[in-house]
This record gives C-alpha cells, structure tokens and sequence, in this order.
C-alpha cells in the first residue's frame, strides 16, 4: 500500500528540485553575460562568469540528487517501479536529461553553454509532470508485469536521450543559420571553414562529415561570432518558440493561463537562444552532438518498441495490433530511422537531416502526450495512467 | 539503405554529360529507369516519411480493426468531424490504414528499395571483406600520421607492432620501394552490422506472414461452471488466418471452474484470475490459473484472461411449478456502475397447431447492481464487489420483440407496451410477474470470465529477427572502418617506423584510438629493456584533438 509519509516527501523533494534546477539554469544563461568569445570561437569566462557557472553545476548537481532521492521514494512509497504514470515517467524523463547534460554534455563534451537548455527542458518536462499529477498508487493488473520494469524504462531512457538530442539539434539549425549568414555577408574574407556540416563537399573518401568536426583554432574568419547574433531576428527568436509551446499547452491542457506561462518561458528561452548564438560550439560540432545522442536513444527506443511488443504478447495476446500507442513508437522510430539514413545520404545531410531529427522529436512528443490523453487504445487506463 | 559508400565501390557511375538528343526511353529503359530511381536513398527516405505519415494518420483517425465502435459513430456523424468527411476517409481507407492498398504498396515498394540496396551491397561487402588489407603509400601525407624510432632492427619492429595491432586484420607486405609495411584494419562490421540490420526486416515480414495465414485469434466469455470448446463455432470474434481452417482447432475443452477478482481499496481492479481445467474426450487434463500476464498454453493455442464480469443464473419457469422455460447465467456485461443484459427466455411459436393459442416472444432485461444500499429512498452502488447483488429484472413478452432477426439481442429496441412486469430480486427470491403467470427466480450469482484464445505461429521467427535487428544496429552505429599502417625503414643504427592511419567514420573516436596505439606502439618498440642512453629524439608533436 502507498506509503503517505514517502509519497509527500517524494513530492516536497521533486518541488525542490524543480525551483533549484530553474535557479541554476538561471545562472547557466547569466554566465553568458560574463563571458567573451573572441574571433576563433574560443570562449573564456571572466572570474565573476566562472563562479557564476560554478554556482550552477553545483545547483544542477544538488538539484539532481534531490530528484533523484524524490524519483526513488516514488518507487519505494508506491511499492513498484517509479514509473507506473505520466507524471513519474515525465519526472523520470528530466532527472535522465538532467544527468545526461551534466555527465555527457558537460563533461565529457565540454560544452557547458547548452546545459541551460537542458535545465529548461527538463523542467518543461517537470511542469508538464505536474499537470499530470497522479498520486502515488497500484498498478491496473495489465501493468503489473516485470515487462514495466524492461520495456517502460528503456522508452523513458530512450526519450529523455532523444531530448537531449533534440537540444543539440535545434541549436545546430540555430548555430548554422548564424555561421551562414555571416558567412554570406562576410564576402571574401569567408574560406567556408566554420560553416557546418552542411555545406562541406567530402573531397577524399575520409574526410566524410559524419565525425567532421570544424577546427576553432584553424578557422579563417574575419567576422567575430558576436555578428552570428546580429543576423538573427530577436523578434522571431522569441515568437516561434513562444507560439508553439502556447498552442501545444492548450491544446493538450485546454488551459489558457498555463499556456500564457508555457509560451512565455519558451519566448524566454528563444531569446536565450538567440543570445547564446556566438557561445555555442560551432554547428558541426554541434551536429556531431546531435547524431551522436540520437545513434545511442536509436538502439534503446527499437529495444524498446521490441520489449513492448513481447509484453502486449503476454498480455493481450497479439504482439501488435496497430494500438495508437504502437502506432506511435513505430512512426517515431521510423522517423529516427529516416534521421540516420538522411544522415548518411548525399543532398540531405546537415539541415535537411536535422530537420527530420526534429520532425521525429515532434513525433515523439505527439507519442507521448497526446496520445496518452486524447486517443482511446489499449494504453489508456482511465486518465494519463499508462506512458 | 545505400549507406554512402567510398566513391570506388559506389555503384551507379555519374550519368555522361553533355549535349545529347532528347531520348525517348522504351519500356525496358523506363523500367530501368524506375528501377535505379528506386534503388536510391533519397527515394527510400520519402518512402520512410511516407510510412511515418500513413501511421500518423492511423493515429489520429480511429481503425475500424482496433476500435469499430469509434468508426461506426464517425460513420454516422456522431463523432468525429460528420458524415461527410467520413465518406472521404473512408474512400481513402483511412479508416482502415494498414490493410489499404496504399499502405501495402508503400511497404511494397520499400521492400524493393530495400533489395535493391542490399544486393549490391552484399556483393561489395564480400569483396571488401575477402580482399587483404592493401598496402599504403604515401604515408606522410595522411592526418594521422607519426613516426617513432627505435633500435630494434625493422623485422623485430614489425614483429612487436603485429602484437600491438592483434585486434586488427593485417597483413605484411613488402611496399614498392622494398620498404616492409604490415597493413592492418578494422571495423567490417560497419557495414556488416548494417546489412545484418536490413537483413532482418526481410526475416520480420516472414513472421509477420506466417502469423497471418496460419494463426488464429477468438474471444470468448464462458461463466463459471460452463465450458467452452475449442471449436470454429464458438468463438464471438473470430479471426483466422487465411490457411487456418476447422481442422485446426484444438477440439480440447476448457471448463471455468472458478473466477476471482480481487479490489485495490480505491476499487479498481487489482487482480482476476480464471481456474480452468482442460478436458479431452471428457477426461480431466490439467487444471491451472489463467491471469493477466500469465495465459495458459496448450497444445499450441495460448489463452488469456481478457475481460470478466457479472453473471447471475435466471430461471423463468410457469408459475406454480412446471419445467423452466429459461435456466441458464446470462452473461451482463458494464454500464457504468450497473452490469446490464438480455436473455432470450422463448422464441415464440405464432402457430403451434393442434389448436393452441399462438406462443408470444418473451425476452428479459436485467440490470445488476453488485453492492447497493438504499440510503434516504435514493440506491447507493459502494462497491464493484458483489457483497449485496440486487438484480432488477424486466420480462417483455410480445408477438414479435425482434427475437428471430439475426441481428443481436442487445441492440433490439423492445416496445413498452410489451413490458410485462417489473421486479428487484435478491439471490436467493424470485417474483411472479405477467400477471402471476410466469415466475422469475435468481437462485445465484455468479462470474463469467473472457478469454482470448489464440495461435500465433512465427513468433519464434519474429524474436530471431528483433534480435538480429539489434544485433545489426548497435555495431552499424558504434563500429567505424578504419586502417593503419606501420612501416619500418633502418636508418643507419635505428629504425624510423611510421605509423599512420585513416578512418571513414568516426574521426574523434579513431583519433583517440591513434593516440592509443601510438603509444602502445611506442612501449612495444622500447622493447622490454627500454633504451637509456639512447639520444633524445625528438617526435614530432601532433596536436591530437580529443
């Protein structure tokens, strides 16, 4: 039986964690103010910027094993896997995007600057888990399989990837449009060395643009990456996210103030984006980023889908029956599929491709909340019960 | 599909250019043609979105295969957004999106590109695969490049660095200029991986094939007590495969001994489980629990716990005693709180002869309540658990209710004027109704319990292929071709030995790997006395990008 003490902590402690990650992200953007970025590329950080970011993966660190203490005493509290319903898969999702942004992206890539936007998304993912909020409970006989364990958690690792990935693509598009148009106005003093994946023609068989990486330090360009913000429009920047993530809330919540906030922060967020422009790493690094995330969320989600199948097998007796839930997962990883092989396909690499990655993110998105709460199959139990 | 491969074994050469007359391609060009046009992967990849677009809108438009009640409201106007459109829909078998011939020759199609792609590709892979690693000239000029010298005369050097390179495929050659060279590379499965991938779908459509023509899939709901057998008739949905025919079925027969469901506190359901047992030619086989998450397999056939619900007995017989007209669980399935359903009691016979008045059509409506209280005149439902069942029961009896139409009983619309009595039974009571010539008796209730009773065969065949999808995928995404070379050259009393190298894929990770083996290579070279007085020779420094 649900266990009230653990359950109610479980929710102060995901609270906690939602405020502490909005602070650090906070920090992770302001840091940007402190920071130069000089002709090559290179950013450096002055003393107030690097405390700044310090403070900020401290946060992001702190808030993080708050969700994560928060995630278990779910589990613990309800007496199964914590992921048993869209507000614990959601929660789920942006501890996943959150540790994968510190541990991958940060450290190991070393780009610190998307970590805000890694921060926003997983506590977009969090509101959205509190919309959804389902108190701590029993499973309905069909989800009460050791299959939820397999199946349900590699979907829920396999997303909170693809989000990340998603991150890394839509500031690749962003990146690149910047590098193109100064490119482009540059004139003469532009050798065409920092501009993404995309416009590179493979001369010899090994330079091939998948681990294409263009080199900072050799790169000829006259233009400071500052004028990469001054050709995108600060009006559109703000507009488009803040349009979409308004429309998406009502439509999905039919909630008018949450939408107002949900296309506020998003407008937030497109002109952090638009600021952040000459911090990023340059496009093709970001798009190796992308690729790379994706080609590793690519193999769980088919896992995934896979695992599913066996279950609904056990359980309904037919391991696929065009569910829209099955239905779903295969146009998204048909998609993803579409990524990796536009990825590799001469005319559609660079922004045609990346396009697609977000086509299928929006696939994905569609997969989860819209059919979870607006179509009536198999993985609807009563309300936004089953992810 | 085609995976860029390395200009020389690309297979269509570039089309000749220059000015030439307009030709006018005859059907074997033209069917050429199409055939090279869907070889390509631009073409693959629009038949992929196209894929992804049919089952978007498999989504959104409800299937008439997984939901025909939604269907039938679109149909109508009901639902959905009218009529009209759904004249549309259905003209386009959105209503039906995976058995449309659209999206059979979207699949189709894909499935040829597919071979179109792969053939080509087996054929260059077993090449690439059988030919020895080539030797490398011009060394220097690759990015990855460093030379490193030592005192081991070129043959020991050699030597240590085929230990080095033990995980690669190698070879030793003798290059052009008498310089010994050993080539080495790795990373075949790439491209292995991927065709192992493609490979598979082709494994995928078989099993989904075999499922289809020889399986079977039939729903049935037997209450407590009653029995059903594995037969064509009985089943209430019955989907056989196109080569599964009356032979098939099993002839078993499964008897629902008992039916349990068990309550969270918040009264939903926590558990259900059947206790069956298997008859053949009347003897007891096996008795065993069905539960959801766990079917009971059978000489082939699987059987799941699907659905259950209320059955209480009826019995209607002539007042005062006589034989039962009707006696028999009606099977009620959920409305609500309540669990509602008809029994026919007697078919009516309008000219029994010898005289006799004519025998009226009688039908029953009942409506179960599993745990009502009537609290301040109003009924109060406090739970699904039937700890106090009150079944309300109302018996039609007219010339003509609809009973013979084929059409089922559920759905007919029975007249009010025929409406012949009224009454709230507990178990246990019974009631005279139509004037006190008929009595209505619920002796018991009890539970009836669904099953799905199926046969899938190629799912053995679907599991191989899922995982040699993944077995495929994971080294066509993570392995990278990439070849090194070490030669060695005597310099007067040492050694320059060059190592070099160069990757298709992947060049942040063989960047690392270079740096690996260099220093490996280095150690191996130092050999186990490592040189102390030999001079500092400075190498050259690469910056190594990580």
């Amino acid at each position: 039986m649900p266990n009230e003490t653990l359950a109610q902590t479980s929710n102060t402690l995901f609270n906690i964690a939602f405020v502490t990650y909005i602070v650090a992200m906070v920090a992770y953007f302001f840091r940007l103010a402190f920071t130069r970025v000089s002709v090559a590329g290179v950013t450096s950080s002055t003393v107030t910027g690097t405390r700044i970011g310090l403070v900020g993966t401290a946060l992001a660190v702190a808030g993080l094993a708050l969700h994560l203490v928060s995630f278990v005493a779910r589990g613990v509290a309800a007496d199964r896997m914590p992921w048993g319903n869209m507000y614990e898969y959601s929660s789920g999702m942006a501890l996943l995007v959150v540790a994968v942004g510190l541990v991958v992206v940060q450290r190991r890539f070393g780009y610190g600057h998307l970590m805000g936007f890694l921060l926003a998304a997983a506590v977009l993912m969090m509101t959205s888990g509190l919309l959804l909020f389902a108190e701590a409970g029993p499973l309905v006989p069909a989800l009460n399989s050791y299959w939820i364990r397999i199946h349900t958690s590699s979907m829920m690792v396999a997303s909170s990837i693809f989000i990340v990935g998603f991150a890394a693509t839509a500031l690749y598009l962003v990146k690149d449009t910047g590098e193109r148009r100064v490119a482009a106005s540059g004139g003469d003093s532009y050798t065409g060395s920092t501009v993404g994946a995309a416009r590179l023609t493979p001369v010899e068989p090994d330079a091939r643009p998948e681990g294409y990486e263009a080199d900072g330090a050799l790169a000829v360009s006259v233009a400071s990456p500052l004028a990469q913000r001054e050709v995108l429009s600060p009006v559109l920047f703000p507009l488009v996210p803040g349009v979409i993530a308004a429309l998406f809330t009502l439509l999905v919540w039919r909630a008018p103030v949450a939408a107002i906030i949900a296309g506020s922060v998003a407008a937030l967020l497109g002109t952090a984006a638009w600021y952040a422009v000459p911090y990023l790493p340059p496009a093709a690094k970001l798009d190796n980023l992308a690729y790379r995330t994706i080609a590793f969320a690519f193999p769980i989600w088919t896992f995934g889908v896979m695992t599913g199948a066996i279950w609904a097998e056990e359980t309904w007796g037919r391991y696929w029956g065009w569910d829209p839930k099955e239905t779903g997962s295969f146009f998204t990883w048909v998609l993803y599929a579409a990524y990796l092989h536009a990825r590799s396909t001469h005319g559609w690499r660079g922004r045609k491709a990346a396009w697609v990655a977000v086509v299928a993110f929006f696939a994905l998105m569609i997969t989860f909340y819209v059919v979870n709460l607006f179509i009536v199959g198999l993985h609807s139990y009563a309300g936004p019960g089953l992810v | 599909m085609t995976e860029t491969l390395p200009p020389r074994e690309r297979v269509d050469p570039p089309a000749p250019r220059g000015p030439r007359l307009p030709d006018i391609p005859g059907p074997v060009e033209t069917l050429g043609l199409a055939w090279r046009r869907l070889r390509k992967m631009s073409t693959a990849l629009v038949l992929l979105f196209a894929l992804a677009l049919a089952s978007v809108v498999a989504t959104f438009v409800p299937q008439e295969p997984v939901i025909a009640r939604t269907v039938e409201l679109w149909r109508a106007g009901t639902a959905g957004p009218g009529a009209a459109w759904a004249r549309v829909l259905d003209a386009l078998s959105f209503f039906d999106v995976f058995g449309s011939w659209w999206f059979l020759a979207i699949t189709a199609a894909l499935f040829t590109s597919l071979t179109g792609c792969l053939f080509p590709r087996y054929r260059a892979f077993a090449r690439v695969v059988r030919r020895p690693p080539a030797p490398g000239r011009g060394l220097d000029r690759l990015a990855h490049h460093e030379v490193l010298r030592t005192a081991l005369p070129p043959t020991a050097a050699l030597d240590a660095a085929e230990t080095v390179l033990g995980r690669y495929r190698r070879r030793r050659v003798e290059a052009v200029d008498g310089v010994a060279q050993i080539a080495a590379e790795r990373g075949h499965w790439r491209e292995g991986g991927s065709l192992i991938f493609h490979t598979a779908f082709y494994l995928l459509l078989v099993g989904i094939v075999i499922g289809h023509s020889f399986g079977f899939t039939g729903q049935i709901n037997v209450a407590e007590g009653s029995d059903f057998a594995d037969t064509t008739v009985v089943y209430d949905q019955a989907k056989p495969g196109r080569f599964w025919d009356a032979g098939d079925h099993r002839g078993f027969v499964v008897r629902l001994d008992d039916f349990d469901v068990s309550y969270h506190p918040d009264f939903t359901p926590k558990d259900f489980v059947s206790t069956v047992t298997i008859l053949e030619d009347g003897q007891e086989v096996r008795t065993t629990q069905v539960r959801v998450n766990h079917p009971l397999v059978y000489r082939g056939m699987k059987i799941f716990q699907a659905r259950f619900g209320m059955a209480p007995r009826v019995v209607v017989r002539p007042a005062g005693g006589g034989d039962a007209l009707f006696d028999d669980r009606v099977l009620l399935t959920q409305d609500g709180p309540f669990w509602v359903g008809r029994a026919k009691v007697s078919a009516g016979n309008p000219s029994p002869g010898d005289g006799r008045d004519p025998v009226p059509q009688i039908a029953l409506d009942l409506a179960l309540v599993p745990d009502a209280a009537i609290v301040d005149g109003e009924l109060r439902i406090n739970s699904p658990e039937p700890r106090n069942p009150r079944l309300a029961a109302s018996l039609y009896a007219g010339q003509d209710l609809g009973l013979g139409r084929p059409e089922p009983i559920s759905s007919l619309e029975f007249p009010q004027s025929d409406l012949v009595g009224q009454a709230m039974l507990t178990p246990g009571g019974s009631a005279d109704l139509a004037n006190g010539l008929l009595t209505v008796e619920f002796p018991e209730l009890d539970q009836w319990s669904g099953f799905q009773v199926s046969h899938a065969p190629g799912r053995r065949v679907l599991l191989v292929a899922g995982m040699l999808v993944l077995v495929g995928l994971i080294p066509s995404l993570y392995s990278y071709r990439r070849r090194l070379w070490v030669e060695a050259r005597r310099d007067g009393e040492r050694t320059d030995v060059v190592l070099a190298g160069v990757a298709l894929q992947r060049q942040t990770a063989f960047a690392d790997e270079f740096a690996e083996v260099r220093d490996t290579l280095e150690a191996a070279l130092a050999g186990p006395a490592p040189l102390r007085h030999a001079p500092a020779v400075p190498t050259p420094q690469k910056e190594t990008r990580r």
